[in-house]
């Protein structure tokens, strides 16, 4: 049998985390689907009561997401355009009462490959605060996930924020997935788009992720670089092409062949990007 | 080793003694006998044991008792005022929102928070307000309906 303990405060959820590793709790969304037919007997560490790890703050150059942040908060919250595909996912996870719970540092920890949070993230070139006794470190996204389930997460440490840094006025992002059906299922394919328009009518950045088709979602430099410097219209959507796929690694499984996956993919890149630049998706 | 959580469910203050992993939906169906909140799954999909807290729709089944600690719970069967359904009850039955009637009083609870403030609301928004909300009898079609009449005579 297990203990549990809700602790007040960050310092204290860390000095417990340093007494001996614990599951740590925050929405429970992916815990407890995860315990099906088990009892409840691990030895919980609830991180609900910490108000310290709530808010969403402009911190001059960054943006602090609290990791108590839940997807309702995120989709109400006042944030520039860039944030659009994060707000779009966080108004398509699992219906109302999942988005009131679930937070999306929860999302990341869990490191699922099809995580709807992850390719949004990792257009903002967000990174994960972790804090342990005496020490805070921090990390991009896409090297604090490693693998299917997997994170550099060190077991006494608890992730406090996600944080972001501030993008260029004007930059807009988006978030396109595809499921079997629209809410309530694992995606077969998600993708999130970032641009930074320059003076001139042009790309100045490009910012690409997919999630879903490799062991953890990822970015598209050769596609990222073809698109910089192209102008800023619906003929976007003819740039991307099979060879930027090459970072992608899908399986086959009960929803999608690979095949498919990459096919999809492909598809939501160009729909997202045709979107974005004011054509019809 | 048991502790105490302390809420107000349907207005009126209780208290009880927990093994701490208690989920919410055990404590309000087996600690204070509120059945009216029901289990219809075990992986936190089918949206039966959904309840209010601090007038938010929670699915109870996938919350600890202890995490609603100090919390404003509402359920179904504090609805009704007076012997008189809410309106939203009212709609259900007025539209025949139901057939087995084990999905209504997530159904019902659900509807409350999504039509809050929107008494025009939309049938496609109702459609994407109830994802998390599974009924395998009536095909949706007369459950839509209610909560549009619901919407309207809750005027907001
Ligand atoms: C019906 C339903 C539909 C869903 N739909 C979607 C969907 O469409 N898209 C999607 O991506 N997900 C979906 N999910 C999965 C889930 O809701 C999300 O991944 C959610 O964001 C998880 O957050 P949580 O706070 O509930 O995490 P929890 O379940 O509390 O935790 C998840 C994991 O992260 C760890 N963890 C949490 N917080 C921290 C922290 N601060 N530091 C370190 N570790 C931490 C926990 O120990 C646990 O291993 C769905 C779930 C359900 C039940
Ligand atoms: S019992 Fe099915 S969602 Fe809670
Ligand atoms: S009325 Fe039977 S499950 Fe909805």
């Amino acid at each position: 049998m297990g203990s549990y303990l809700r602790p007040r405060t960050i310092e204290e959820a860390v000095a417990q985390l340093a007494a001996g590793p614990r599951i740590l709790l925050a929405g429970g969304t992916d815990y407890y689907p995860a315990r099906v037919g088990r009892p409840l007997d691990d030895d919980i560490l609830d991180i609900t009561a910490i108000p310290d790890l709530t808010g969403i703050t402009d911190v001059g150059d960054h943006w602090r997401i609290g990791a108590l942040t839940r997807w309702s908060d995120l989709g109400r919250a006042d944030l520039p355009p860039a944030f659009d595909g994060l707000k779009a996912a966080a108004r398509q996870v699992g219906g109302a009462q999942v988005q009131n719970a679930g937070t999306i540092c929860g999302n990341v920890c869990n490191a699922s490959p099809a995580a709807d949070g992850m390719p949004n993230l990792l257009v903002l070139d967000a990174s994960v605060e972790l804090s342990a006794a005496g020490s805070v470190r921090t990390l991009p996204v896409g090297e604090f996930v490693t693998g299917n389930r997997a994170t550099e997460r060190r077991a006494d440490e608890l992730v406090t924020a996600l944080l972001i840094p501030k993008v260029p006025d004007g930059a807009r992002g988006s978030f396109l997935k595809l499921g079997t059906r629209q809410y309530l299922v694992i995606s077969i394919a998600m993708v999130a788009v970032l641009l930074v328009p320059a003076a001139d009518g042009s790309v100045a950045e490009a910012r690409v992720a997919v999630g879903a088709c490799s062991p953890v979602a990822q970015r598209l430099p050769a596609l990222e670089a073809a698109l910089r410097g192209c102008v800023l219209d619906a003929g976007l959507a003819d740039i991307p092409d099979p060879s930027h796929m090459a970072p992608l690694n899908p399986i086959d499984d009960v929803r999608a062949t690979a095949a498919y996956r990459l096919d999809a993919a492909l598809t939501l890149l160009r729909r997202a990007l045709r979107e974005q630049g004011g054509g019809a998706a | 080793m048991s502790v105490t959580v302390s809420m107000t469910v349907n207005g009126k203050a209780v208290t009880g003694e927990v093994e701490p992993r208690t989920l919410l939906v055990q404590f309000l169906r087996d600690h204070l006998g509120l059945t009216g909140t029901h289990v219809g799954c075990d992986t936190s999909q089918c949206g039966a044991c959904v309840v209010h807290i601090d007038g938010e729709s929670v699915k109870s089944c996938t919350a600890l008792a202890v995490q609603a600690e100090g919390t404003e719970v509402n359920t179904i069967e504090g609805l009704a005022k007076d012997g008189v359904l809410h309106p939203m009850q009212e709609a259900f039955r007025e539209n025949h929102g139901l057939q087995c009637g084990f999905c209504t009083p997530g159904m019902v609870m659900s509807a409350i928070e999504l039509v809050r403030g929107r008494p025009d609301i939309s049938e496609k928004e109702i459609r994407e307000g109830l994802e998390g909300n599974i009924c395998r009898c009536t095909g949706y079609h007369n459950i839509v309906k209610s909560i549009k009449a619901g919407a309207a005579a809750m005027k907001g």
